[in-house]
């Protein structure tokens, strides 16, 4: 250090020794990051590792080439190393001396072990699923409110049904952080009226989905009284968050669909039903007013029937007794005629023969023939033999009679005089 | 068939309208019967709609828990 008019003065080299004195006590740490640009130098690897920052590192060749299989660009690690302030370069770099994969591979496996334990538990079992509400009194909502999901979720719940109620809560969704905020909210929403419950973030590396790989959040889902619907990632990427869940979707657009009913189906649907029984009973009133009227014309048409029957019936009856008395007498006088006939005959022969004495007895026949003279208004009376009584004397008081009329006879008593 | 109508879901509500409708249109139904299932559908029908108005577009921002306390030191 120089003093230069009234400024304090320090050279590089005082700058980076004293950088890297104080680098000196810093103990040798576990990192996560992600290896870039590896390369071979002089017995010596260098990569980057990265997050959303960058820091140099670098490891011994031979021990770096001993590992098997050696991981390399893109491959997310744990590397154990010491931060370290190069004075020479003013340059920062770890010094790694134990580096161990993180990839894929190792959370592929970590997450088939958790998904069979939990299946072992039968926490996948498709009989614990909850069926979803139609129309949800409320909608709950984890996800990042920074992120496109919940956009996404929105945009689409509102478009499907305008007036859906949300109940959001903003959660940290990759990170540490992440499992222990979503299995909260998960209860949180729980306690509220919310009859369904999306957990959803956008798609993104495996790492970055691993708070939905977590068991916390697992058995969160799997324990909720509130069906959950899980919406985590892209198409390709299953999370135990979605095998546990009561309905798993690929998108948040997907889980908008899943939630809520399409507004106007359902109103159209509820239009249907409301003309299908209105209709329905119009119809079924004419169907019956119909058929009371046709039981009624038929009643009617019956009971016309029968009275007409019954006085067909009754006329009948008075028919045939005329019918019967008129053939009767018809009888009578047809069997009186031919016999008047065979007397004229007889009478014209007799004429014919000029016997008068004949003729006048032929008239007198005629006369007394008995169905004639019934027929004109006399009677016959005959005893209860059948003889007939042609003399008051042949009958005695008490005596029971038969009368014999032109239709009929009339049974008598004889009284006293 | 006789329901509790009270403490109705949405989803039992449309079910029980479907029902009746599917019943209505069979049409091997008879007058009372028909009466009654129509009644009993406008029931439903007016739950159902009830229902959908009741619900209002809103969005509540609940706060989660408490965040999670940062884990281990701070490395320096």
């Amino acid at each position: 250090m120089k003093q230069v008019g009234d400024r304090k003065v320090w050279s590089v080299a005082e700058v980076t020794g004293a950088i890297a004195r104080r680098f000196e006590d810093v103990p040798p740490l576990w990192i996560e990051g992600e290896i870039q640009d590896l390369r071979r130098r002089a017995g010596q690897v260098y990569f980057a590792l990265a997050d959303q920052h960058r820091i140099a590192a670098s490891m011994n060749a031979i021990v770096f080439e001993r590992l098997a299989p050696r991981p390399g660009d893109g491959e997310r690690v744990h590397v154990y190393g010491r931060p370290q302030f190069w004075p020479l370069r003013g340059e920062f770099s770890v010094r790694v001396e134990i580096i161990q994969r993180m990839g894929e591979g190792a959370l592929r496996a970590e997450i088939a072990r958790l998904r069979e334990r939990l299946a072992a538990e039968g926490l996948l079992d498709a009989e614990r699923k909850h069926p979803l509400p139609r129309l949800p009194a409320a909608i709950g909502l984890v996800t990042s409110a920074a992120g496109a999901a919940r956009e996404d979720f929105l945009r689409n719940v509102w478009q499907r049904f305008p007036r859906a109620r949300i109940v959001a809560v903003d959660v940290p969704v990759q990170g540490d952080s992440a499992p222990p905020a979503i299995v909260a909210a998960i209860e949180r929403l729980a306690r509220t009226d919310v009859e369904v419950v999306v957990v959803t973030r956008g798609g993104g590396s495996l790492e970055d989905l691993m708070a939905f790989n977590s068991e916390p959040v697992a058995r969160a889902i799997a324990a909720s009284a509130v069906p959950v619907v899980a919406a985590v990632g892209h198409e390709r990427d299953t999370t135990i968050a979605d095998l546990v869940a009561d309905v798993r979707v690929s998108t948040p657009t997907a889980a908008a669909t899943a939630v809520v009913p399409d507004e106007r189906q359902l109103t159209e649907h509820l239009a249907r039903a409301d003309r299908v029984l209105h209709e329905s009973l119009s119809r079924k009133g004419t169907e019956h007013r119909a058929k009371l009227e046709r039981l009624a014309a038929t009643a009617r048409r019956a009971l016309i029937h029968l009275a007409a029957r019954g006085a067909e019936r009754r006329d009948g009856h008075v028919a045939r007794l005329y019918g019967a008395l008129r053939r009767a007498s018809a009888a009578a006088s047809t069997r009186a005629e031919s016999r008047g006939e065979r007397l004229d005959t007889g009478v014209r022969r007799a004429r014919e023969r000029g016997g008068a004495r004949l003729e006048r007895s032929a008239a007198m026949l005629g006369a007394l023939s008995p169905v004639a003279t019934v027929a004109r208004g006399y009677a016959i009376v005959r005893d209860h033999a059948g003889a007939v009584i042609v003399s008051a004397d042949a009958a005695r008081t008490g005596d029971a009679l038969r009368i014999q009329l032109r239709d009929g006879e009339l049974p008598v008593t004889v009284r006293e005089p | 068939m006789t329901d509790k109508d009270d403490d109705l879901t949405f989803d039992a509500a449309l079910e029980r309208l479907d029902a009746v409708v599917a019943r209505m249109e069979s049409g091997d139904v008879g007058l009372e019967e028909a009466v009654e299932l129509f009644e009993r559908g406008q029931r439903y029908l007016d739950y159902c709609l009830k229902r959908l108005q009741q619900v209002e577009r809103r969005i509540e921002e609940l706060a989660g828990a408490d965040p999670p306390t940062e884990n281990g030191e701070n490395p320096f």
